[in-house]
C-alpha cells in the first residue's frame, strides 16, 4: 500500500509537469506560432493609447521578450523555491508554490489565488456531502421501489435537475428565496471562523443549488447500479441464507453498486475543487471558479496558467483518494 | 479615454435573467424599492437626478454600499484609468482640482480641490503655477507638501510598475520629460529628478510643458496629480496600503473581492466643500454577478452600482413597468458616445465619397435598437462629440436624425462618386464579447447590404481589441478591415478630453490606436495646436466645435448614439445627482438615509 502511494506521488508529481508544460504552451507558445510577437502581447497590459516606451517597459518588467525556455524555467523555480518581483521601490517576495506575477494586478497570483480556496472548499465540500447524501439514498429507494409512484416522480426531478443549467437554478434562488421571500437575504461569503452560523446560512442556496445538479445524477446512477447488483446471484444467495434485507441491501448491494460512485465523485469533488464556475459567478462567490473567469476575461496568463495547476492538483488528489479508497469499498481490489 | 467596463459573463445570466423578469413582472413590487419605496421626499421622480439633487441630506452615519460586476484596475491613483474609478478616488485622493458639486451643466465647472485656485499661465503658457492648500494631512497626521504632488507625477512615469493610467504628463511635460524613467530608477538622492516640475517651497508646485496646453486645470482633476508620500510610496502593491487625504481611508482591501473605507480623522471637510464625509462605513463589493448587482440595489442591500453604466435587461424591464421603481430612476445622456469607424487607410475607404455612402447607408434606427433602444441605448447621434461635453455644436450632415432609416439613394450616389457603383465588399470588426455591439455589428451588416456594401464580421474579445487587432492599423491593413465598432467618453469634459485620442493625427500609434479613423487632417491638427494656445474658454469650446464639423465632414466616425443609462438610486441613498463631468452620479457626496 505504501509503494503504491509512493508511486502514484511520484506519477502525480510528474503528471502535474506535464499540465505545466502543455499549458504553458498554450498560453506562451500557441500565441506565437500564430504571429503575435511580445510587443503585442505587452500592449495589452499598458491600459488605452500605449506609447511605445510605455509597451516595451511592460515588456521587460513581464519578461516577455525572453526566450520561452527561460521563461517557463522562472515558473518553475518559482513554484520550488519562490521568486522575487520589482513592483517599484520595494522587491516583492512571492514565496513557493510562486505561480509567478499578474499581468493586471501586479501582484504575485499565488496570495491572491490560495486567499480564494477557503471559498470554494465551504462550497465544494458542503454541496459535495448534500449532493453524495440526497442522491444515494434517492437512488437506493428507486431502486427498491422500482416502478413506484416514488421511483418516477424522483427520477423525474432527477432529470430535471440534470437538465436544468446551474445559472438558472442558482437565479430562480436567489429570486425567490433572497428576494421575493428573503429567507437568505443579502447572500455574500463569510468565512466560517469569523462566523460559522453566518458562513452556512450564506451557502446553503449555493450549496443546494450545486447538490441539485449533482445528487440528480447520482440519483440516477446509484438506482441503475443498485438494480444491477440486487439482481445479481450472490444476493439471492444471501437472502436464501436468510440475512436480514437491510444486511443484503446495505453490506452487498449498496457497497457493490457504490464502486462507480466513488469513482465519479472523486472525480466530481476534483472538479469542483478547481473552481465551480457557474455557481460562484451566479452567487457572486469570490472562489477559485470567479477567479478563473476574471483571469479568461483580463487574459491575465499567469493567473489562468496558475489556476490550472491548482486544479490539475485538486483533481489528481483526489483521484489518488479515490484509489485508495477503493480498497476499503471493495474487498476485491488490493495494491 | 476612460474606460467603461462590461462584464462578459453579463450574457450568461441573460436569458435566465429575462425569464425571471417575466415571472416577477405582473405588479409585484414589494421587493422592489426597500418596501414602500416612499421615503426619498417630494423631489423623487423619473430622471429627478439628471437635473436636481434627490434626496438631499446631512444625515451622517450607515452603511454605503457599492455593487460592482468588474473590478478596478487599480485603485491606486496614479493607476488607474476607470471613469468610475476616478470619480471614487475622491473619496480617499484630493487631485489639485475637481468639478463643482452641482447637477446639469454646473457640474462641469471647474474649481480648485488641492489647490487653493485655478492654476496660473505664463504669457506663453509654458508654465503653469499652483499653490495647494496649506495644512492638509494624510491619514497618519503627516503634512502634504508640494513635493508629495511632483512626486506622485513622477511616478506615473514608470510605466512597467505603473501601466495603467493615462500618458498625459508624459505627453506633455517638457524638461527631461522624454526620458526621465520614474522615481524608482531616478538616480537623485531625493528620487525628484524630473525637471519639468518645480517646487520653490512647500507650497507651491510649478509644470513647465513642452508646448501649450490650455486644458492644464482639466487634466489636474485626474486622480494621477492626487498627493503621494514617497516614504510610503510601494509601487505596485501601493494599492493595498494607499495613504488617504480624502473623506475616507482604507480600513481594509481584499484584492478584487472587497474593499472598507472608514472616516479619515485627519480630513478638514471646511477645507473641501467638494466632498463630503456621511456614511460611517463605505463597502465596495467586487466581481458581483451583474444581474445580482441590480437584485441587491432594488432590494436595498446595496445603494450604488459602482460602474454607473446602468442596469441589466432584467432590471430594466422591472424598473421601467413599475412607476414607484421608475420614480426612482434616471436616464441620464452620460456623455460617453457609441459609434462606428472607417478606417480611411483601407481601401476603398481612401477615398472620401466611398465614407461618405456609409454615412448615409447606415440604417441610425436599427443602430439605437441594437444598443438598447432610446432608454439602454442612446439617442441618436450626429455628431462625434456628445451633448454633455464642452463646444458640443448641434449638426447633421448626413441627415442622421431625419432619415433615421438612412438615405439608400444618397449613398448610391455617393457609391457612384467612388467609383463603386455597385458596391463593395470589406471587413468590420467588432468586440463579440459585447452582446450590443454583436448586434450593431449585425444590424451595420443588414442595413449596408442594402446598397451593395457586403460586410464581412470579424469578431474580438475586448480585451485585445485595441492592442492586436483593431488598434493596429497594419492588422487592419492587411486583413481589408475597413470599418470597427467603438465608444468613447472623455477624460474631461471638453472637446480636448473627448476628442484628442480619438481624431488628432499625433494620436496614431501601432499598437493600441484610438485613431482608427486613421485620420492625419492637417486641418484639423491645427486646430488642435490652436486651441491648446487659447486660455479663453470660449473661444477654446467654438474650435472643439470646428473640429468636430471637420472630422464628420472626413467621415471617418459614423456616430450611433450618444449613449444613455438607466440608473436606479435607491430611497436610501442621499444626494444623488448626475454629473455631466465624471459621466456618473457624483458618488463623493453621497450618503444613506433612514
Amino acid at each position: 500500500m505504501v509503494t503504491f502511494i509512493i508511486r502514484r506521488l511520484v506519477g502525480t508529481i510528474f503528471l502535474l509537469i506535464v499540465v505545466s508544460m502543455i499549458t504553458f504552451a498554450i498560453f506562451f507558445l500557441i500565441p506565437r506560432l500564430a504571429g503575435q510577437n511580445t510587443y503585442q502581447l505587452a500592449a495589452q497590459y499598458v491600459g488605452r493609447n500605449p506609447t511605445r516606451p510605455a509597451v516595451l517597459a511592460v515588456e521587460r518588467q513581464l519578461g516577455l521578450a525572453d526566450p520561452l525556455y527561460l521563461q517557463y524555467g522562472r515558473f518553475l523555480r518559482g513554484i520550488l523555491f519562490g521568486a522575487h518581483y520589482r513592483s517599484g521601490p520595494d522587491v516583492t517576495y512571492c514565496p513557493p508554490p510562486c505561480f509567478g506575477y499578474s499581468f493586471r494586478s501586479q501582484l504575485p497570483v499565488w496570495p491572491q489565488m490560495i486567499s480564494d480556496v477557503p471559498v470554494t472548499l465551504s462550497l465544494a465540500i458542503g454541496a459535495s456531502i448534500l449532493w453524495l447524501i440526497g442522491g444515494v439514498s434517492i437512488g437506493v429507494l428507486s431502486a427498491l421501489r422500482k416502478g413506484t409512484l416514488f421511483d418516477r416522480f424522483s427520477m423525474g426531478i432527477a432529470l430535471a435537475g440534470v437538465s436544468l443549467p446551474v445559472f438558472f437554478t442558482g437565479l430562480i434562488s436567489l429570486e425567490l428565496f433572497s428576494y421575493k421571500w428573503p429567507l437568505f437575504p443579502n447572500v455574500q461569503y463569510v468565512p466560517i471562523t469569523s462566523n460559522p452560523v453566518e458562513w452556512a446560512r450564506n451557502l446553503v442556496l449555493p450549496w443546494i443549488v450545486l447538490a441539485f445538479l449533482y445528487a440528480a445524477l447520482y440519483a440516477r446512477l446509484t438506482r441503475a447500479g443498485m438494480l444491477e447488483t440486487m439482481s445479481e446471484d450472490y444476493i439471492r444467495t444471501a437472502r436464501a441464507k436468510g440475512l436480514p434485507e437491510r444486511k443484503v441491501i446495505v453490506k452487498h448491494g449498496l457497497r457493490a453498486a457504490l464502486t462507480p460512485i466513488v469513482t465519479i465523485f472523486g472525480m466530481d469533488l476534483g472538479l469542483l475543487l478547481g473552481g465551480a464556475i457557474i455557481t460562484e459567478v451566479t452567487f457572486s462567490l469570490h472562489g477559485l471558479g470567479l477567479f478563473t473567469v476574471q483571469a479568461v476575461n483580463n487574459q491575465d496568463l499567469p493567473e489562468i496558467l496558475g489556476v490550472t495547476m491548482l486544479a490539475a492538483f485538486f483533481i489528481v488528489i483526489a483521484n489518488l483518494v479515490v484509489d485508495i479508497f477503493y480498497a476499503v469499498v471493495d474487498p476485491r481490489v488490493r495494491f | 479615454m476612460r474606460r467603461r467596463r462590461t462584464f462578459g459573463l453579463a450574457a450568461a445570466g441573460a436569458a435566465a435573467a429575462l425569464m425571471l423578469a417575466a415571472c416577477s413582472s405582473g405588479g409585484s413590487s414589494s421587493s422592489g424599492g426597500n418596501g414602500s419605496g416612499s421615503g426619498s421626499g417630494s423631489s423623487a421622480a423619473y430622471n429627478a437626478g439628471v437635473t436636481s439633487v434627490v434626496n438631499p441630506s446631512t444625515h451622517k452615519g450607515g452603511t454605503l454600499t457599492f455593487d460592482w460586476r468588474a473590478a478596478p484596475d487599480s485603485f491606486d491613483p496614479g493607476n488607474t484609468y476607470y471613469a468610475a474609478d476616478w470619480d471614487f478616488a475622491r473619496f480617499y485622493s484630493t487631485a489639485l482640482m475637481t468639478f463643482k458639486n452641482c447637477p446639469g451643466t454646473c457640474g462641469k465647472t471647474l474649481v480648485p480641490a488641492l489647490a487653493t485656485a485655478p492654476g496660473v499661465a505664463s504669457n506663453n503658457g509654458l508654465t503653469w503655477t499652483y499653490h495647494i492648500k496649506s495644512g492638509v494631512k494624510y491619514e497618519d497626521g503627516s503634512t502634504v507638501t508640494s513635493k508629495d504632488v511632483k512626486y506622485a507625477v513622477e511616478r506615473t512615469f514608470d510605466r512597467g510598475v505603473l501601466p495603467n493610467g493615462p500618458n498625459y504628463f508624459a505627453n506633455l511635460l517638457g524638461g527631461n520629460a522624454a526620458k526621465y524613467p520614474g522615481p524608482y530608477k531616478d538616480k537623485a538622492k531625493d528620487k525628484m529628478g524630473l525637471t519639468a516640475i518645480d517646487t520653490p517651497d512647500a507650497t507651491t508646485v510649478v509644470f513647465h510643458l513642452k508646448a501649450p496646453f490650455s486644458d492644464m486645470d482639466y487634466l489636474l482633476t485626474i486622480p494621477q496629480s492626487a498627493p503621494v508620500p514617497p516614504a510610503k510610496d510601494t509601487g505596485a502593491s501601493y494599492q493595498t496600503h494607499i495613504v488617504s487625504t480624502g473623506p475616507y481611508k482604507f480600513q481594509s482591501y481584499q484584492l478584487n473581492k472587497t474593499a472598507v473605507l472608514v472616516p479619515n480623522p485627519q480630513w478638514n471637510a471646511s477645507m473641501f466643500p467638494t466632498v463630503s464625509q456621511l456614511p460611517s462605513k463605505i463597502v465596495v463589493n467586487l466581481n458581483m454577478n451583474p444581474n445580482d448587482v441590480d437584485n441587491r440595489l432594488l432590494a436595498g442591500d446595496a445603494q450604488v452600482d459602482f460602474a454607473g453604466t446602468g442596469v441589466q435587461a432584467a432590471a430594466r424591464a422591472k424598473i421601467l413597468a413599475n412607476p414607484n421603481l421608475k420614480s426612482h430612476a434616471d436616464d441620464p445622456v452620460t456623455g460617453f458616445g457609441w459609434f462606428f469607424y472607417i478606417d480611411s487607410q483601407v481601401a476603398p475607404f481612401t477615398n472620401l465619397a466611398c465614407r461618405q455612402a456609409v454615412e448615409y447607408a447606415a440604417n441610425h434606427l436599427t443602430l439605437q435598437n441594437a444598443y438598447g433602444g432610446p432608454v439602454a441605448g442612446g439617442d441618436i447621434g450626429s455628431t462625434v462629440m456628445p451633448p454633455t461635453v464642452a463646444g458640443y455644436q448641434k449638426f447633421d450632415l448626413y441627415e442622421a436624425t431625419t432619415k433615421t432609416q438612412g438615405d439608400p439613394a444618397k449613398a448610391k450616389q455617393m457609391l457612384q462618386a467612388c467609383g463603386k457603383p455597385n458596391g463593395f465588399s470589406t471587413g468590420l470588426a467588432y468586440r463579440s464579447d459585447r452582446p450590443t455591439e454583436t448586434q450593431g455589428a449585425q444590424a451595420l451588416q443588414q442595413s449596408l447590404s442594402a446598397v451593395g456594401i457586403k460586410l464581412t464580421l470579424h469578431g474580438y474579445p475586448s480585451s485585445t481589441y485595441f492592442s492586436n487587432f483593431a488598434g493596429v492599423p497594419k492588422y487592419m491593413s492587411s486583413h481589408g478591415i475597413g470599418l470597427a465598432m467603438g465608444g468613447w467618453g472623455a477624460d474631461w469634459p471638453d472637446g480636448y478630453g473627448f476628442l484628442s485620442q480619438l481624431v488628432s493625427g499625433p494620436s496614431i500609434v501601432p499598437a493600441g490606436n484610438t485613431n482608427i479613423g486613421m485620420l492625419n487632417d492637417p486641418v484639423v491638427n491645427n486646430l488642435f495646436t490652436k486651441a491648446a494656445g487659447i486660455t479663453d474658454e470660449a473661444q477654446r469650446n467654438a474650435i472643439w466645435g470646428q473640429i468636430d464639423h471637420q472630422v464628420m465632414k472626413d467621415a471617418v466616425i459614423v456616430p450611433i448614439v450618444y449613449a444613455k443609462a438607466l440608473i436606479y438610486r435607491p430611497p436610501t441613498l442621499s444626494n444623488v445627482y448626475f454629473n455631466q463631468a465624471y459621466q456618473l452620479n457624483n458618488y463623493a457626496v453621497e450618503g444613506v438615509t433612514g
